[in-house]
């Protein structure tokens, strides 16, 4: 039929009047609708920032967070994309070994700033800082936590695109998939480059 | 490819599908029709229901130091009966008529994403149910549907009320949001040949632009909803005033979202009038380019104007005036629209069908609560209205003269296409002017009590305050309102069985939708048309007439000029509502964190049930990917 | 035809390791120049710069926005900028006002 000239795992069958795939445009439309979902948390943490300091209970971030730590966190998510990207353009020349060890470096350089964000979270909370201890507890807690919880959905995502791929080696979706997963994984990554700066470095 | 020239190919027989019979094939359909009947369904009986909790209101007020209702159960029902008609009637009900008509006018065979679909109307209907079981499960919330800060604390309001609030409408938001962005692919990307966005129907143009608002203004609510959601559960303070939190910034996020509601709530049904009004006045829509495109402008501006909400918080005159000159730009926009439906009736054979009279109606209310809405976005007019019966009369002229008259248009309208039979027009006009003077029996008093002073959300007042009489009208012509409710539920049900035979094409009209046989095939189009114009059928029906008026003519779009795509239907599925489900499973968990035994256990059951989901819709995905037609 | 396309894939594997580096150097000096002495408003303003270079790196070669259909570059532009408009909005509003704590 139509689509029987299109080799291997590369299709077009969903691409649209528009010339664009269908799930392509509705990933990045999404990634749209996120990214005003992360606008109104960041306008919540700049919006108590003053409050924060002007008050008797005010925890300063500059005291509280590490910076080593998080440049550690970010180089991680920063690798991640990398890896994300070479795992995307592996499984476009149809070498899926590589394909295979780029995606779950992907997906463990994730879990690993999983585990260093836990970290962080667990020695903020011996120094006293937590979601109630004052304004930069709150607004900080929510923020980076929602952050991790967009990370850990990113990482199941591509680990669904891993065991599909598994599971149906000759799918013509295969590079739409990764591509997808990808697309928000790197979303994630630039949500990380925003915080990194406005919350950790300034 | 698909589209490309040459070889006609002609694609009769459908491809057996195996449809469950009976309710087993409505819980696992992915079909964007059956998936529209369900929104609407719902969507009607939510407003039924939040009908019900205004008559109550209605006698509690109808009458000066009434006992009727306790003070605590009528604010719950203030609360229920505006949460209920925005977020599950009026809303649904846009998104089911587009949900069935969309697919149909720009020629496709579904919507883009059928599973999702499904988790849409699932996620809808069980953020609703939700909602609602606060009501057995220690009371309603009832703290007004915006929720202001700080009464939505704990101390304020220690029931479960706001959290069932939080979390209903959470789940009604990723319900929202899923929907929206199905729209916007759908009709970008799914229209068939030779229709470009200039030859759109304004219904789908409509419904494109508030796909684009929904995605864009669910967030901020999204944020706010879980912040306070935070501040109840977890400890935080972000909306707790004696801990440096800020009760203005929940006023901020909502409105940020609240007031490209607004727009979320009207454009389809402007959409549906643009397209009513050219079929009953045998006319082309006047000045189509500018009403697509003034819709484009409200949809940007209505971004711009939520402070005008705020106006009584003091946000300071500069703040006032961008927010007051921003609001009374959208009026420019919207007057465009106004005139351009105006001269379309113009000199037009006019029909006076009931959907034509509910449209014409539309327009008429719609003004009028247009006005009223450009005195309140002065601030010191609003200052003075602020919080009175003012508003909530300007809110129904806009809200039920406009979006629920516009959908009964669209109902009596698109009731042939979907269900093969007419209803009943002699029926369909008393009922018509039933609704229209009992509306504004109604509505129209409370402008007057409003001015002289009394409040919203008061559950009761003192007699001799000059309000009683107008109180008893409004109270009247709310009953009365309800039995047109009434006649019009009996005609659906009559007319369900005896209506007459719609045929494929009652109203002679020029949308694709009206190509097909009522109610439509399951896979919609036996071949996929070649639309040359704006009124495809038209030049269908009227090759004499046909094109774009401009003297050139058109082909007729319902002979196959490519080869036909093979007819791929995906099959039922039931795990979009598994997942649904778990994920509602999942948010009773989060309400309920002070019980940590049940907490953790329905946060284990629902996430076990989406995994499960999950996996199954993977492999539905792989299963009924367009390639696996092949 | 399979030549060209390993090679041209050899090409942009390379082309992704000189993004991810400079993205790299970019984040060293970012964190380094927090602590050179200069004037607060002068490392903001470098460090929102280069905020937006890093971004702009990862939207435009990672996720390949550049050159990709504009509808893909519309739906992520067009919120984008919406949400920098509402995070500007915010802060003017909330510029005059600390709350209960001011």
């Amino acid at each position: 039929m139509a689509h029987s000239s299109h080799p291997g795992r590369i299709g077009t069958a969903n691409v649209g009047s528009l010339g664009v795939d269908s799930r392509k445009l509705g990933v990045w439309t999404f990634i749209g609708s996120e990214a005003l979902f992360f606008a109104a948390l960041i306008t919540t943490y700049l919006v108590f920032a003053p409050v924060n300091m002007a008050r008797a209970d005010a925890q300063n971030p500059k005291e509280y967070l590490d910076i080593w730590l998080t440049s550690v966190l970010a180089a991680l998510l920063l690798a991640s994309s990398l890896t994300m990207v070479l795992a995307l353009a592996a499984v476009r020349r149809g070498d899926m070994k590589l394909f295979r060890v780029w995606l779950l470096a992907t997906v463990g350089l994730g879990f690993s700033f999983l585990g260093g964000q836990v970290y962080e979270f667990t020695e903020l909370y011996h120094h006293g800082a937590t979601l109630s201890s004052s304004l930069f507890g709150t607004t900080f807690f929510v923020l980076t936590g929602f952050h991790g919880t967009h990370v850990l959905i990113g990482a199941i995502w591509l680990l669904s695109v891993f065991f599909k791929v598994q599971r149906y080696p000759d799918s013509p979706e295969t590079v739409m998939d990764v591509e997808l997963g990808g697309l928000y994984w790197h979303f994630v990554d630039l949500v990380w480059v925003v915080i990194f700066t406005v919350i950790y470095l300034i | 490819m698909a589209i490309a020239q040459g070889h006609v190919g002609h694609v009769s027989a459908p491809p057996a599908t195996t449809v469950p019979a009976g309710l087993a094939g409505w819980l696992s359909t992915v079909d964007h029709k059956r998936i529209g009947i369900i929104y609407m369904l719902a969507a009607f009986v939510f407003f039924i229901i939040g009908g019900i909790e205004a008559l109550l209101m209605r006698v509690q007020l109808g009458t000066p130091e009434n006992t009727f209702l306790t003070p605590d159960f009528y604010n719950q029902l203030f609360t229920m009966h505006g949460t209920t008609m925005i977020f599950l009637a009026v809303m649904p009900m846009n998104v089911g008529l587009g949900n069935y008509v969309v697919p149909l006018m720009i020629g496709a065979r579904d919507m883009a994403f059928p599973r999702l679909n499904a988790m849409s109307v699932w996620l809808f209907i069980l953020g609703g149910l939700m909602l609602y079981f606060s009501f057995f499960a220690g009371g309603a919330p009832n703290v007004g549907w915006f929720a202001y800060a700080p009464l939505t604390q704990k101390p304020y309001s220690p029931t479960f009320g706001v959290d069932y609030w939080i979390l209903g409408l959470l789940l009604t938001g990723v319900a929202s949001i899923a929907g929206a962005l199905n729209f916007i692919v759908t009709i970008l990307n799914m229209r068939a040949p030779g229709l470009s966005l200039n030859r759109m129907p304004l219904f789908v143009w409509m419904q494109l632009i508030v796909g684009f608002i929904l995605v864009f203004a669910f967030p901020a609510l999204t944020v706010a909803q879980i912040e306070l959601l935070f501040d109840r559960h977890f400890g935080t303070r972000f909306f707790v005033p004696s801990q440096g939190g800020d009760a203005v910034l929940w006023q901020h996020l909502f409105w940020f979202f609240g007031h490209p509601e607004v727009y979320i709530l009207i454009l389809p049904v402007m959409g549906i009038v643009s397209e009513t009004l050219p079929t009953f006045s045998r006319k082309p829509i006047f000045g189509y380019a500018f009403v697509a495109f003034s819709g484009v402008a409200i949809g940007f501006l209505g971004f711009l104007v939520w402070a005008h909400h705020m106006f009584g918080v003091g946000l300071g005159p500069l703040a006032n005036a961008f927010f007051a000159g921003a609001s009374f730009l959208i009026a420019v926009p919207t007057g465009v629209k106004i005139f351009n439906w105006i001269a379309t009736m113009y000199d037009g054979a006019l029909s006076l069908t009931t959907s034509m009279l509910y449209s014409i109606g539309f327009i008429a209310m719609f003004i009028i609560g247009g006005l009223s809405g450009i005195t309140l976005a002065s601030p010191p007019v609003d200052l003075q209205q602020t919080d009175s019966y003012y508003v909530v009369a300007h809110l129904h002229y806009v809200l039920f003269g406009g979006s629920i008259l516009g959908l009964f248009a669209g109902v009596f309208y698109w009731f042939p296409k979907v269900t093969g039979r007419m209803l009943d027009e002699r029926l369909g006009k008393v009922q018509f002017w039933l609704m229209m003077i009992s509306f504004n029996v109604t509505f129209f008093p409370m402008h007057i009590i409003g001015t002289d002073g009394m409040p919203r959300r008061i559950y009761t007042y003192e007699s001799g305050m000059g309000w009683d009489l107008w109180n008893l009208v409004a109270t009247v012509g709310a009953f009365l309102m309800a039995a047109s409710v009434l006649l019009f539920l009996w005609n659906l049900m009559v007319s369900l069985r005896r209506g007459a035979p719609a045929g494929n094409d009652p109203w002679d009209a020029a949308t694709l939708e009206w190509s097909v046989s009522s109610p439509p095939p399951p896979h919609n189009f036996d071949q996929i048309p070649v639309v040359h114009s704006r009124r495809p059928l038209w030049d269908h029906k009227y090759p004499e007439h046909a094109g774009d008026g401009h003297g050139a003519s058109a082909p007729d779009p319902l002979v196959a000029g490519f080869e036909q795509p093979a007819i791929h239907l995906p099959s039922p599925t039931y795990h979009p509502l598994i997942l649904g489900v778990g994920l509602t499973t999942l948010f009773f968990g989060i309400l309920y964190s002070s019980i940590p035994p049940l907490s953790i256990s329905l946060a284990v059951v629902g996430l076990a049930l989406v995994a499960f989901a999950i996996v199954g819709w993977v492999r539905d995905s792989h299963k009924d990917s367009p390639y696996a037609a092949h | 035809m399979a030549g060209d396309l390993a090679h041209e894939a050899h090409e942009s594997t390379r082309f992704y390791w000189m993004v991810g580096a400079v993205l790299a150097a970019v984040t060293i000096v970012e964190v380094a120049i927090t602590f050179l002495p200069l004037p607060h408003e002068l490392i903001v303003a470098v460090l929102m710069v280069l905020m937006v270079v890093k971004g702009a790196g990862v939207v435009m070669y990672f996720m390949h926005l550049k050159g990709d259909a504009r509808i893909l570059q519309a739906v992520f532009v067009v919120p984008f900028l919406l949400a920098t408009v509402m995070i500007l909005l915010f802060l003017l509003l909330f510029s005059q006002h600390v709350g209960i704590a001011g």
